[in-house]
């Protein structure tokens, strides 16, 4: 028998458990459920999955400090599951540790996306990739070269490493505190314009079509993802 | 003996003022009456030096000239205190025998009253016509006063702003302080003060209760705090309590007391413009409820339309689960997934609806590129899209604008949506993004049927759907309302167009204000 990854779900919601424990168990995945923040706590520090889905409206603790306890003794993938309207709460948690989110009501599909990009991304499961390849895109992380159907593609320093933070989230979304910190430093986590600026030139020179991205994604108000395909 | 008697008139002369007078009044009252006196002696002096040689006449005279000069000076009280006094001491010093108040002559006892007479009605008449010139002066100055705290009155427009007036005039009105309570949620609170006032005392505040709910002041005696409370009549109700502290003016019955004249007259406005904010308040109350009675409508309609099909797809499945071929069952989980979908944006937009109505909108205004924003709007939209071909025309290079990413994206979605709906399979949408001088213009054309020309004015109303389409669209009617909710708590303007061709279509037109400045980045 194959490796079966296991997944901690955390959600009050007995509905949601009725579901996912059945898709995850037919993508391949054994699936753990955990009703409350306390009883989720327990089983990540008993039992570490290799990653976790956290519901941010859980009844017995507040979803923020819930994420802050998991990371204080869990390193493996946390995705969240938020509403839409929450912007806050979402760029909240991102910043405080969790790999990315799914907006509620999703569909299944969406949520195992996300988990496949998390778990290839899981930390010690090997180096990152030092080439990354989206379409059309070769990004050499390593020789700072980037080709564009194998023709080498001019980037200012600042755009090669914000197009590197980008492809090495591998498909996870960067919120753009991460992304102006990591690339302009944290002087700078407030100036979206160069973000806005910056991403506008690499989508001029990277996206096939640049008013239609398919590799540098924008999710609005939250940050960007670099997608494969 | 002389002393006594000016004594007892002063008394009598005290008595006839206003009993409430200030300190300060009332000493320059009792100067007025001692110069008074002091007139009269300054009249036995020269009538002295005069000799006696004068004809009794003449002296008469001379002291009548002095109770002239005091009434036209200090008025009718200190002019009679004046007569008794000259006639006394004329009586004492010049008629004979001397130095007593008997009268020895019929003859001077005939002169002695008929100078009584004259000296009183002299005193009394000129006492008299000074007394009136002052009330006409101080009429005068009260009405002017009155006159100015009118106009201050009148400029306002809320209860408070009332309040404060009406506090500042009777301040200066009374050269006190004076404070404006108005009933709010729970008890009274200040609603007009003097410059630093924020807050009453627990005393202060139970006495405003206590006379707020009697409607009539407290007792003097039983006045403890440092305010005294006066209630503030509208013309139909109590509107509130007036606190004044400081001098208080004088209450006199036929002098107008600008103070009450001021409370009668700040009440009036106060409770207009109570009244005012009642309707303002009413009107508001009234849209709210138009707009609970339309989500009512929406919900029961729109809500269960696409609630009646997943439930009869799903019962469907589990009932006959085993005799329905597998294109069947796709087909009912498929509409399962899509009308669980259209539910999902019908809440979306409630909610969008709640914030707006709410006043609870804050947006988080950040550097957006708009033609990112369109693209993400596409994406989300995704498969209702499907079978539209999507013409863009993006300006290559377009100034950021300062706008909250998620509001704009649902802004542009919702017309987007809008356009998805009208536009018939085949047809193209088109979205461009351009700038003029002043805005970024993000536009958005489909090839629907167009709308009337009668309807284009209220196409962003709420619950506003085109009267040919109001059932398949399946929408709630909200979209559009929402994205010009939206964009105008950005700071920027929505328009329609339609129709663009003898076909129909329409435009629908976002535009964002620029910045003075776009920046650009270290890059």
């Amino acid at each position: 028998m194959s490796f079966r990854p296991r997944i901690l779900v955390i959600d009050d919601e007995v509905q949601i458990h009725r579901f996912l424990t059945p898709a995850l168990t037919a993508s391949g995945y054994e699936s753990v459920q955990a009703t409350t923040a306390a009883e989720g706590l327990r089983e990540l520090a008993q039992h570490p999955p290799d990653a976790v889905v956290l519901d941010l409206g859980l009844p017995d603790m507040d979803g923020k400090e819930a994420l802050r306890r998991a990371r204080e003794f869990y390193a493996g993938p946390i995705i969240i599951l938020s509403a839409r309207d929450r912007e806050a709460e979402k760029i909240g948690a991102l910043d405080g540790g969790a790999d990315d989110y799914v907006e509620k009501p999703f569909g299944v599909g969406e949520l195992l996306a996300r988990l496949r990009v998390s778990l290839r991304r899981k930390p010690g499961s090997g180096e990152p990739a030092p080439v990354v390849r989206a379409g059309e895109i070769e990004v050499d992380l390593g020789l700072g070269m980037v080709r564009r159907k194998g023709e080498r593609v001019r980037l200012t320093p600042k755009e090669f490493k914000l197009l590197g933070v980008l492809a090495e989230g591998g498909g996870k979304v960067i919120t753009h505190r991460q992304l102006l910190t990591a690339v302009w430093g944290p002087a700078h986590e407030q100036d979206t314009h160069y973000l806005r600026v910056a991403i506008g030139q690499l989508r001029q020179k990277l996206e096939p079509d640049p008013g239609v991205p398919v590799h540098i994604v924008t999710e609005a108000g939250v940050g960007y993802r670099f997608l494969a395909e | 003996m002389a002393l006594q008697a000016a004594a007892a008139v002063l008394g009598l002369g005290g008595m006839i003022e206003p009993r409430r007078l200030r300190r300060e009044t009332r000493r320059r009252t009792y100067s007025r009456y001692a110069v008074a006196v002091g007139l009269v002696a300054v009249a036995n002096a020269c009538a002295y030096l005069a000799g006696r040689n004068l004809a009794g006449a003449n002296l008469a005279m001379l002291f009548l000239l002095c109770v002239l000069v005091s009434a036209a000076a200090f008025g009718i009280g200190p002019a009679l205190v004046s007569a008794f006094l000259a006639a006394l001491t004329y009586n004492f010093f010049f008629l004979e025998p001397h130095y007593t108040f008997r009268i020895a002559h019929p003859a001077d006892l005939l002169t002695f009253l008929v100078f009584f007479a004259v000296a009183l009605a002299t005193g009394w008449l000129a006492g008299r016509a000074r007394d009136n010139e002052r009330r006409t002066a101080e009429h005068a100055a009260a009405t002017t006063a009155l006159l100015d705290a009118s106009r201050a009155l009148a400029k306002t427009a809320t209860p408070d702003e009332a309040a404060q007036a009406l506090a500042e005039q009777i301040a200066s009105a009374t050269s006190g302080s004076a404070i404006v309570l108005l009933p709010g949620q729970d008890g009274l609170r200040l609603a007009g003060a003097p410059r630093g006032l924020n807050a009453l005392g627990a005393g202060s505040l139970e006495a405003a209760e206590h006379v707020w709910a009697n409607g009539e002041a407290a007792p003097q005696a039983e006045r403890s705090s440092e305010w005294t409370f006066l209630p503030l009549h509208g013309v139909g109700a109590r509107v509130g309590v007036v606190g004044l502290r400081g001098r208080l003016p004088p209450r006199s019955d036929d002098v107008p007391d600008l103070t009450s004249a001021l409370l009668e007259q700040g009440g009036v406005v106060i409770e207009r413009a109570l009244l005012a904010s009642a309707a303002s308040e009413n009107e508001a109350l009234r849209q709210a409820d138009q707009l609970r009675s339309g989500l009512l409508n929406s919900i029961s309609h729109d809500f269960r339309t696409p609630l009646t099909s997943i439930l009869g797809s799903a019962t469907t499945l589990s009932d006959y689960e085993s005799e329905l071929k597998p294109s069947v069952r796709r087909d009912l989980l498929r509409s399962i997934q899509q009308d669980a979908q259209r539910l999902n944006q019908h809440i979306g937009a409630l909610l969008d609806m709640s914030r707006l109505e709410g006043g609870a909108l804050r947006p988080k205004q950040d550097w957006t590129d708009v033609r990112e924003i369109i693209g993400s709007a596409l994406r989300r939209l995704g498969p209702r899209l499907a079978g539209r071909r999507i013409e863009r025309d993006f300006a290559a290079r377009l100034s950021l604008v300062r706008a909250d990413p998620t509001l704009l994206e649902q802004a542009i979605l919702n017309v987007l949506d809008n356009a998805a709906t009208y536009t018939p399979q085949g047809g193209t949408i088109r979205v461009a993004a351009q700038e003029d001088a002043r805005n970024v213009l993000i536009a958005i054309e489909d090839e629907g049927p167009g709308i009337p020309p009668d309807e284009l004015r209220s196409v962003f109303d709420k619950f506003k759907r085109l009267r040919t389409a109001s059932d398949r669209t399946g929408g709630l009617g909200l979209g559009l309302s929402i994205t010009k909710g939206f964009v105008e708590a950005m700071g920027g303007r929505v328009a329609a167009a339609s129709p663009l061709t003898s076909a129909g279509g329409a435009r629908f037109v976002i535009s964002l204000p620029k910045v003075a400045e776009t920046p650009r980045g270290l890059l």
